[in-house]
């Protein structure tokens, strides 16, 4: 490990992929409607108290519900768009405090015991702090979203620009390029698959920023519903937002690994 | 020489916002019940240590870990190297296991409270749910990555499928299945103490809990700070083993 007291950075390798064949596809589809499938029966047979445990098709019918008024795309705008903001906001701020500490030493030394302890602390503990400062809702949930995501950015960022070979930088410094040329030109796209990979680890902690930060200080959102469903006991409608938040994962996660693929044929 | 030099700045730096923080929290130039400042911090761990509130409370919580973390880690072990080795079966349930390895385990708490309470028994299974997953891809990943003549090797010499797993590929994923266990606990710190803070009886996520209701800022960071010297120490420990098992490993190459 190269950097850092204790954080490793996410190594832009060794994608895992999602199918191999057309084969591995059917009985992948076989496995979840299985899945499903023996809920069903388990609940219609009177095996699982349907109260507890629910049904797809008792879910389908939540769904249906939440759908017609209105409010489930309310929720899942909120949620996106806190999504959205909280990565963003990681995005642009990771990459240019790991740029800084990639390629200062003195400024990683001072800023690695912060990484370090940010990294290990359950942020969300912070929360009852955060919203006396940001208010209930929207901008408390951004900001959750924005610790958690932010942190694995700055390491990967670092990592990549450490990775940059030393003799591209002095090349753009010979042809007479500046700091901005050097970052811009050589280690900018040097660095870009840590990046990438920061970028993958950083969405998924992202969502569950929001998660966390919807379900314990926010009045919207996909998260809080969850919590009032749960609350009443409406377990089908607890359901809804909770394979919501299963489906954005898996589309998050890959949409960063297709991203990342692309980028990694491209440089080949 | 780096080492003392990333000390110093490292120290430094530390010490600067230590003394920064403590200056502003003390002077109110920020309301301190808001942010505190480390002498407050300190002499508030020394009255929940005194007290027997946290020791009691944190012995809750590491017990609810330990109860999930260790069969997840048992269990993560053993599927992975199922799903590693039996081919219909990985096909069968790889998109349902990457499906829910991708979300956000957390999203799970309100449900499980439902169906397990809210005593300590919905902590045990979140703390196993978000642990069991990244060591289960993670352990199917290395088994499947082990070298073929390593298995030629061991497979040569009449070992028996017993054997094949303990003695070529346990080692040969080992360093893959500890970062599972990594990767595992930091979820796994996280799910437990949100739980604890979503509902329950007891722990340091109540503790927090009721401290914040009360917007009592020393409390708070008293028990952040708490969990993430548990998390450095688990880290330590796991690398420590890690280490001996990587000599281990080097002496059978």
């Amino acid at each position: 490990m190269a950097v850092g007291s204790g954080v490793a950075p996410l190594r832009p390798v060794a994608l895992p992929k999602f199918r191999s064949s057309s084969e591995a596809t059917v009985l992948g589809i076989l496995g979840i409607v299985l899945f499903v499938g023996l809920w069903e029966l388990a609940a219609q047979l009177g095996w699982l108290n349907p109260v507890i445990l629910s049904s797809p098709s008792r879910i389908a019918v939540a769904f249906a519900g939440q759908w017609q008024s209105g409010q489930f795309s309310a929720d899942l705008g909120v949620s996106l768009a806190e999504l959205a903001i909280g990565f963003g906001s990681s995005a642009v701020a990771g990459v240019a405090i790991g740029i800084a500490m990639g390629l200062n030493r003195t400024t990683e030394y001072a800023l690695d015991p912060f990484v370090w302890f940010l990294y290990s602390t359950p942020l969300v503990a912070l929360y009852p702090l955060i919203v006396v400062w940001l208010g209930f809702g929207f901008a408390t949930v951004i900001a959750i979203a924005f610790m958690l995501t932010v942190i694995p950015i700055v390491v990967n960022t670092m990592a990549g620009v450490r990775a940059v070979d030393p003799s591209v930088v002095r090349a753009v410094r010979v042809f007479g390029g500046n700091s901005r040329d050097v970052i811009l030109k050589a280690v900018l796209p040097a660095s870009l698959p840590y990046v990438l990979a920061g970028f993958r680890i950083g969405l998924s902690r992202a969502l569950i920023g929001v998660v966390l930060g919807e379900m314990f200080s926010s009045n919207a959102g996909l998260g809080f519903r969850m919590t009032v469903y749960a609350a009443h006991l409406k377990t089908a409608d607890v359901f809804v937002p909770l394979v919501a938040f299963v489906i954005i994962g898996i589309i998050t996660t890959q949409l960063a690994i297709m991203l990342e693929r692309r980028l990694q044929s491209w440089k080949t | 020489m780096r080492f003392s030099r990333r000390l110093v700045i490292g120290t430094a730096s530390v010490a600067a916002f230590l003394m920064v923080w403590q200056f502003v929290g003390q002077r109110e130039i920020v309301r301190s019940d808001l942010i505190s400042y480390p002498t407050e911090v300190f002499a508030t761990f020394a009255h929940l240590t005194a007290t027997g509130e946290l020791g009691t409370n944190a012995a809750v919580t590491l017990q609810e870990f330990i109860e999930g973390f260790v069969p997840s880690i048992v269990l993560g072990v053993i599927f992975g190297v199922v799903l590693a080795l039996v081919k219909p079966v990985r096909e069968l349930l790889d998109p349902l296991l990457t499906a829910i390895y991708t979300a956000p385990v957390i999203a799970f708490i309100p449900i499980l409270v439902v169906w397990f309470g809210v005593g300590t028994y919905s902590k045990v299974v979140i703390v196993f749910i978000s642990a069991i997953f990244p060591i289960m891809i993670n352990t199917r990943v290395g088994v499947s990555e082990v070298a073929e003549p390593w298995l030629r090797a061991v497979r040569s010499f009449g070992a028996d499928q017993l054997q094949i797993v303990t003695k070529a590929i346990l080692p040969g994923s080992m360093p893959a299945i500890m970062a599972g266990i990594r990767l595992g606990l930091g979820r796994a710190i996280v799910g437990l103490i949100a739980a604890e803070m979503y509902v329950s009886i007891s722990g340091i996520g109540r503790m927090i809990q009721v401290y914040s209701s009360a917007a009592r800022a020393a409390e708070i960071i008293v028990l952040v700070v708490v969990i993430a010297v548990f998390g450095y120490v688990c880290v330590t420990l796991l690398r420590g083993a890690e280490n001996r098992m990587g000599t281990w490993r080097s002496d059978l190459e």
